[in-house]
């Protein structure tokens, strides 16, 4: 049985307000009827409106936070995809809107880029991993230092240019579902996955590449969210990472089950 | 350093100014929309303004983001004291106000009321109205920009890491006022785009109005071949920036190298999106 250990890193844009976080992460045991872990992140639109909301009820919609997960087939998707438009449309806290905020909930809503993963088989002779995403959140799959799969693969400088992810509208829903890409990968004990919404991943694909050992031993040791916001910063001022919102889910696979619960306050 | 590349936040705002040309010439009716110049160029600095105030507007219960300060300087006709000159075309509560930032434009503005589709659908819709047309006497150019450059010098001085301030100018017509106070109006320019933040200097852009239906001319690279004032107003625009020559891109337009801001001979519909892409500073879509 290999078990999972996850831990959510985040930093807000630098400038904003730490209740201004606008992307989502989420993550849910396995529910006992077959379906595994799943893990999921979201990068919701700054232009957008409601951006928070969307990217964090997309992420907690597909860990099955609120309702019944979808399988991760298009058709499944496409239609969870729309109970949470639905939902955020008629968001109760709506009612106190202006009518700014009306005018730009109907004319532009919100769009978020999404990556959601289940681990399969853990239990099993094949443990593996099967994704679905829609834009530039990306996944890591590593193993003693070095990548083994990135999904999607995106170079440093290719990054900002992927249209793709899931937007407010019906129209473009339906469409922006059909382009979901879907890959997975086996897993082995010490692995580790690290799911991480566009900036930070940008960041990440880059420093792979000049100097893996470093950047991997580096996030394997983050251990609380200070030393991860110093990184950030760090980055940021070296401008060698955007100034955005940024957040790295880290799951680590061991056969050995949690000794500790760590909590940082 | 690479400029123009710093993103608007409420820790780093942008600067836009608006200046807008109400001498008489503005009551020329523009093209066949039936409005005159003054009423097609307030309907886009209001079209604008709703533009800003929605992209800052982020969720409910949430204030307007503070991200850019905005001032609008009418020079012509005065509505404040009567005559010719140049002020703060502002009305109501911010009557007579420089820049204005952006949550408090959106709580203030002089009406809202029926207006006409800019691009001229048969439709009109419910909008907030900022500026009212207006127009009369001469073309005080040279002074808007003196006016303008002050508020435009103290904005930069306290906000130095802030992308640099954006002036755009809405003209119909030839400046009466050059030389102003010993300056001529390319001096005047020259003051204004030497004022700089770290990520650049102001830019100055131009739109020039025609109430006849002639070709449309935007975002030129070379001079030759426009019609007096069009090789001046070139000379006075500033070269677009990499982050509005994508935005242009984007919008259809064939951006060459060392393209100006400069827009000439426009239409309504255009006049609006060369303001949208005038004012639309790098930030992040996601």
């Amino acid at each position: 049985m290999i078990h999972t250990r996850h831990v959510v890193f985040y930093a807000v844009k630098h400038g904003n307000a730490e209740a201004e976080w606008e992307d989502g992460a989420a993550a849910a045991p396995a529910d006992g009827n077959g379906r595994g872990p799943r893990f999921a992140v979201a990068d919701g639109a700054t232009q957008g409106f409601g951006s928070a909301r969307w990217a964090q009820q997309l992420v907690a919609g597909f860990v099955g936070d609120e309702g019944a997960a979808p399988d991760l087939t298009a058709a499944a998707l496409h239609d969870w995809a729309s109970a949470v438009r639905t939902r955020w449309r008629d968001d109760p806290r709506l009612a106190g809107a202006t009518d700014l905020q009306r005018l730009k909930q109907a004319t532009v809503g919100s769009f978020a880029t999404f990556l959601g993963c289940e681990l399969l088989d853990l239990a099993g002779p094949r443990p593996r991993w099967s994704a679905v995403a829609l834009g530039d959140a990306v996944l890591f799959h590593v193993r003693e230092h070095r990548v083994v799969a990135q999904f999607p693969r995106i170079a440093p400088d290719a990054f900002g240019s992927n249209p793709d992810g899931l937007p407010t509208d019906a129209a473009g829903l339906t469409a922006m579902v059909g382009r979901a890409s879907f890959a997975g990968g086996d897993l082995a004990d010490g692995d580790l996955l690290y799911l991480a919404t566009d900036a930070f991943a940008q960041w990440v694909a880059a420093a792979d590449l000049r100097d893996r050992r470093a950047l991997w031993t580096t996030l394997a040791g983050l251990d609380h969210p200070e030393r991860f916001r110093r990184l950030v910063a760090d980055r940021r001022a070296a401008r060698e990472m955007v100034n955005d919102d940024v957040t790295l889910m880290r799951v680590r696979l061991d056969r050995a089950p949690a000794a500790h619960l760590v909590v940082c306050l | 350093m690479e400029k123009y590349r710093q993103s608007v936040s409420r820790s780093e705002p942008g600067c836009v100014v608006i200046l807008l040309d109400r001498s008489d010439s503005m009551k020329l009716a523009w093209g066949r929309t039936g409005a005159s110049l003054a009423d097609g160029a307030a309907l886009a600095v209001n079209n604008i303004l709703l533009d800003m105030c929605i992209k800052a507007t982020t969720e409910v219960n949430a204030p307007v983001r503070r991200y850019f300060d905005v001032g609008i300087f009418s020079y012509g006709a005065r509505l404040g004291e009567p005559g010719e000159g140049v002020e703060s075309a502002f009305g109501g509560v911010l009557a007579g106000r420089g820049l204005v930032p952006l949550p408090e434009l959106a709580e203030h503005p002089v009406a809202v009321r029926e207006e006409p589709s800019i691009d001229l659908m048969p439709v009109s819709a419910r909008m907030p109205v900022w500026v009212d047309p207006v127009h009369g006497h001469r073309t005080p150019m040279c002074q808007a920009i003196a006016v303008a450059g002050g508020h435009v010098f103290d904005w930069a001085a306290e906000h130095p890491g802030s992308f640099p301030p954006i002036v755009i100018n809405i003209t119909d017509g030839m400046v009466t006022d050059s030389p102003y106070d010993g300056a001529t109006l390319q001096d005047w320019v020259r003051r204004l785009t030497s004022i700089e933040t770290d990520d650049g200097a102001t830019l100055f852009f131009n739109v020039f109005l025609s109430p006849f239906e002639v070709t449309e001319i935007v975002f030129p690279a070379d001079p030759g071949g426009l019609p007096p004032p069009g090789p001046d107003l070139f000379a006075l625009s500033s070269p677009l920036p990499q982050p509005m020559i994508d935005n242009a891109a984007v919008d259809g337009y064939d951006v060459r190298p060392g393209a100006r801001g400069l827009a000439f001979n426009v239409g309504r519909s255009t006049l609006l999106r060369v303001l949208q892409i005038g004012t639309r500073v790098p930030d992040r879509t996601r």
